[in-house]
Parts: structure tokens; C-alpha cells; sequence
């Protein structure tokens, strides 16, 4: 099965209403549900929220990667939304633990593992794909669905390339032993 | 160098696999050969072979759950940190054990 399989138009929304995270979750959650690929909108975010607890999911240039594995998924997918507002995220990336987020990738994957599993490659490859920060600045900024698919879709010798990277890293020495 | 390395989140669905691209990007940036093995949802995938880690001249670890197979990296120098340290800072990590390797 191809990645293009896993997009899906119907589940890109780039008008998320909400001014907290909260509230986006639930509407993403909402639009999960009305497409099929979710049974209970509840049970979908309390999943999410799980997950959340465990660490932050900003991966800083304005996106989040919330995710986990819930019961209530009939379909395993990726719901892809860009907010209206800025969102406050916890994140991994600044250093007083939070961003502001305006693209969201929800990752909608089914808790059995089996049913899971197939997708969970397409997944996989599509979250190796947020490794790029050329792919990462140019979906940060991108404007249409058509935008946001090619970007997913496209190799990295295809992203071109950006005037100024988000997530630039500064080059310092860690505290490591070893 | 030749790094490998192992990537492994809590949930498996995202942080293993975009570590693993991005220590990958940031190792070849360096002028480094890496290999990465994920072990997330999707099962172990890009699984290291003895002789890749016979020739590894350092093995990273990034990862906040428990990585499977550790027994292989036995006798060899690891690296260990919370997978968002490899998530925030890949190019200093990788930088950081090329300094500390030389000093060595």
C-alpha cells in the first residue's frame, strides 16, 4: 500500500476552530468521528490526553504530533489540521516547555495491534518524513491541502528549498557521558 | 565515525521514527555513516546486523522506553539519552561524542 493511501482530504481541515488545545482536539476528534475513522469522540481524546502525559508532542516550527492508540478508532489514519489561532503546545523543543502551534498532525491509530499493524508502517513512514526540517519549514507555511499532500508525499531531494529553516539547531556541546 | 544507533518511544507511533531521520540527516551533515534501527509500533525495522555493530565505533540510544536487544552492544561505547535530547539537539549530540570520542 502506498503513503498516499493513509492521506486523506476529507481529514485536512485548514480552518481548526478553538483557542486552546483542548478545544482543537475535540474538534479534530469531531471530524475524525463524521468521517468514519473514529467511534467515540471521548474515548478518542481521553486516549490523546494519555499520551500527552507521557511527553510533550510540539515538535516546534509551529507544529504538534499528538497521537496514541485508542479503542475507539475504526480507521487508522491522519488527521492533519491548521488552527485559526495559535495554540499553546508543550513542547520538546523550547526551552520553557511550550510553543504555539497552527499545524496539528493527530495520528489516529487503532489500540489492536493487529488491525494496527499494516498501517502502522504507513504511519511510521510518514512520521520519518517529520525527521526533514526542509519538509518541516515548508509545511509550517504551507496554504492548501494539495500543498500539505505533495510536501508529505514528495522525497527529500523534491522539497527545494526555504529562505530560513524553523528549527534551526544551534551546534553545543551536551552534557554525555559515556 | 560510524554511529548506530536504536530509537524507541513511548508509544511508538511518532517520536521513534522522526528521531530516527533526524539523527540519520544530522550524522550524514557531520560527515558521519549512521545506521538507525526503530523499534516502535511497526515492530523492529532497519535492524542493525552484528557486523554493522562490530564496525560501530559508538552506539546511541534514544530512547524512553526499554530497548530491546541490548545484549549486542556489549563491550561497545554507548550513548544513552532521553529521546527528546536526540529529538531537540541531534547535530550537538552527534558533535559532542565526536569531541568526547577524540579526547578519549
Amino acid at each position: 500500500m502506498p503513503l498516499a493511501d493513509i492521506l486523506n482530504k476529507d481529514i485536512i481541515d485548514l480552518e481548526v476552530k478553538g483557542n486552546t488545545k483542548d478545544e482543537v482536539l475535540h474538534y479534530m476528534a469531531d471530524v475524525l468521528c463524521a468521517n468514519g475513522y473514529i467511534n467515540d469522540t471521548d474515548v478518542f481524546v481521553k486516549d490523546i490526553y494519555e499520551r500527552e502525559a507521557e511527553g510533550p508532542t510540539g515538535m516546534g516550527a509551529g507544529i504538534s504530533i499528538p497521537h496514541g492508540k485508542s479503542l475507539s478508532v475504526l480507521r487508522n489514519g491522519i488527521m492533519i489540521g491548521k488552527t485559526e489561532n495559535p495554540i499553546r503546545w508543550e513542547s520538546s523543543m523550547s526551552d520553557d516547555g511550550f510553543q504555539d502551534s497552527h499545524l496539528i498532525f493527530l495520528f489516529c491509530v487503532s489500540a489492536d495491534e493487529e488491525f494496527a499493524k499494516n498501517h502502522m508502517m504507513l504511519l511510521s513512514e510518514l512520521a520519518g518524513k517529520l525527521g526533514n526540517d526542509v519538509r518541516v519549514t515548508r509545511l509550517s507555511q504551507a496554504s492548501s491541502k494539495e500543498e500539505i499532500m505533495d510536501l508529505i508525499l514528495c522525497e527529500d531531494d523534491e522539497l527545494g528549498e526555504v529562505d530560513e529553516l524553523l528549527n534551526e539547531e544551534e551546534i553545543v556541546d551536551l552534557d554525555i557521558d559515556f | 565515525m560510524n554511529i548506530v544507533a536504536i530509537t524507541a518511544c513511548t508509544a511508538g507511533i511518532a517520536h521513534t521514527y522522526i528521531v530516527a531521520e533526524k539523527l540519520q540527516k544530522a550524522a550524514e551533515e557531520l560527515g558521519h555513516n549512521c545506521k538507525v534501527e526503530t523499534q516502535g509500533s511497526a515492530g523492529v525495522e532497519n535492524e542493525l546486523t552484528a557486523e554493522e555493530i562490530a564496525n560501530a565505533d559508538v552506539v546511541i540510544y534514544a530512547h524512553d522506553i526499554a530497548i530491546r536487544g541490548a545484549e549486542r552492544f556489549k563491550g561497545k561505547k554507548v550513548v544513552d539519552v532521553p529521546i527528546g535530547t536526540a529529538m531537540k539537539q541531534p547535530k550537538s549530540l552527534i558533535s559532542t561524542i565526536e569531541k568526547k570520542l577524540a579526547a578519549k
